[in-house]
């Protein structure tokens, strides 16, 4: 005798006749076989791609004319490319730091001891015994309990 | 009357000097290093001589003559509106608290703030330009919102003493703040 199944009242599909395979897909930077090709494949184009480069530099321009090879750009871009990159990379290096003290909030701005987000909380009452939800502390009482309370006296001695 | 030995936030040796006017007056100074003979020299002297270089090269008397006015210039420009020989914080109960800074030529600057826009005075710590410092601020309200603080005056802006000192000015300010 089977024992009775209980049917979810919401079922729609009476009898599931294909069996549906979950497969966890797990995103994780470790090395899988399939990575290693991808990276060696990339590790030829690029040398293959620099050899190109080198090719386009170093021949002369009669040669690829005479090949047929005649709208590609100045040989002043041989150059001018990569030292343009470089001194772009350092420059960005000097620039986002800037931004980054520019972007800092000056020791009078009101950011410095609280936001909207903290100004929108509210006293919402918690069940007895239960945890109670995290909220900002507020500069004063933390100044309190650093400073004044008879503990910090104590550790401060 | 107290005078430790304090610093500020780049080591320089400052001094606290904490003096009780009364029961729920109470006043705090601090005294920045005063402006030494010997670095004034030898900024003179590094400019002077480089100004002689210049003519040496050049011969031109006017630069000679335009490195003495902008030595002048500038000492007197510092001394005036740059260099802050002391700042005061008068903490009165129940009336306000007066934050005034002396500079090293005898121009004062005095700020008063009544109580009741003033919510708390508290130590906070803030991002300054490399690191992270204690200061000592004044928190503002709106007396038409006082929950929610408006603005923030810091103070002790250019002598930045350490958090001992702080801590020390702080205490002695919530005794006044806590009775009124």
């Amino acid at each position: 005798m089977s024992p009775a199944t209980t049917r979810h009242p919401n079922t729609s599909e009476p009898h599931v006749s294909t069996v549906k395979h979950l497969i966890m897909v797990e995103n994780s930077p470790s090395p899988l076989p399939e990575r290693a090709i991808y990276g060696f494949v990339l590790y030829l184009a690029s040398q293959f791609g620099f050899f190109l480069y080198c090719l386009w530099a170093f021949v002369p321009e009669e040669w690829l004319h005479l090949i047929g090879l005649t709208y590609w750009p100045q040989k002043y871009w041989a150059l001018a490319v990569p030292i343009y990159l470089l001194v772009a990379l350092t420059i960005s290096l000097v620039i986002l730091f800037g931004v980054n003290m520019n972007n800092t909030a000056p020791l009078d701005s009101v950011d410095n001891i609280t936001d909207m987000y903290a100004q929108a909380q509210g006293t919402n009452s918690c069940h007895k015994g239960g945890i109670p939800r995290i909220k900002d502390v507020s500069i004063s009482e933390v100044n309190k309990m650093f400073y004044l309370s008879p503990q910090a006296i104590k550790s401060r001695n | 009357m107290e005078d430790e030995a304090f610093t500020d936030i780049s080591g320089k040796a400052i001094s606290l000097d904490c003096h009780s006017h009364s029961g729920f007056c109470r006043e705090f100074t601090v005294s920045s290093p005063k402006v030494s003979v010997g670095k004034v020299m030898v900024y003179t002297c590094c400019v002077w001589l480089l100004a002689y270089t210049v003519f040496f090269f050049t011969q031109n008397t006017a630069v000679l003559s335009s490195a003495i006015l902008i030595t002048l210039v500038g000492m007197m420009f510092h001394i005036h509106f740059v260099k802050v020989d002391h700042e005061s914080l008068l903490v009165i109960g129940s009336l306000g608290i007066q934050v005034s800074s002396c500079y090293a030529s005898g121009r004062e600057t005095t700020t008063f703030i009544e109580m009741s826009k003033i919510k708390d005075i508290v130590i906070n710590e803030a991002i300054y330009m490399h690191q992270i410092i204690y200061y000592l601020c004044v928190l503002l309200k709106d007396p038409a919102e006082p929950k929610a603080v408006s603005s923030v005056v810091p103070l002790f802006q250019s002598s930045k003493p350490r958090l001992n000192c702080l801590v020390k000015v702080y205490k002695s300010c919530q005794e006044i703040l806590s009775k009124c």
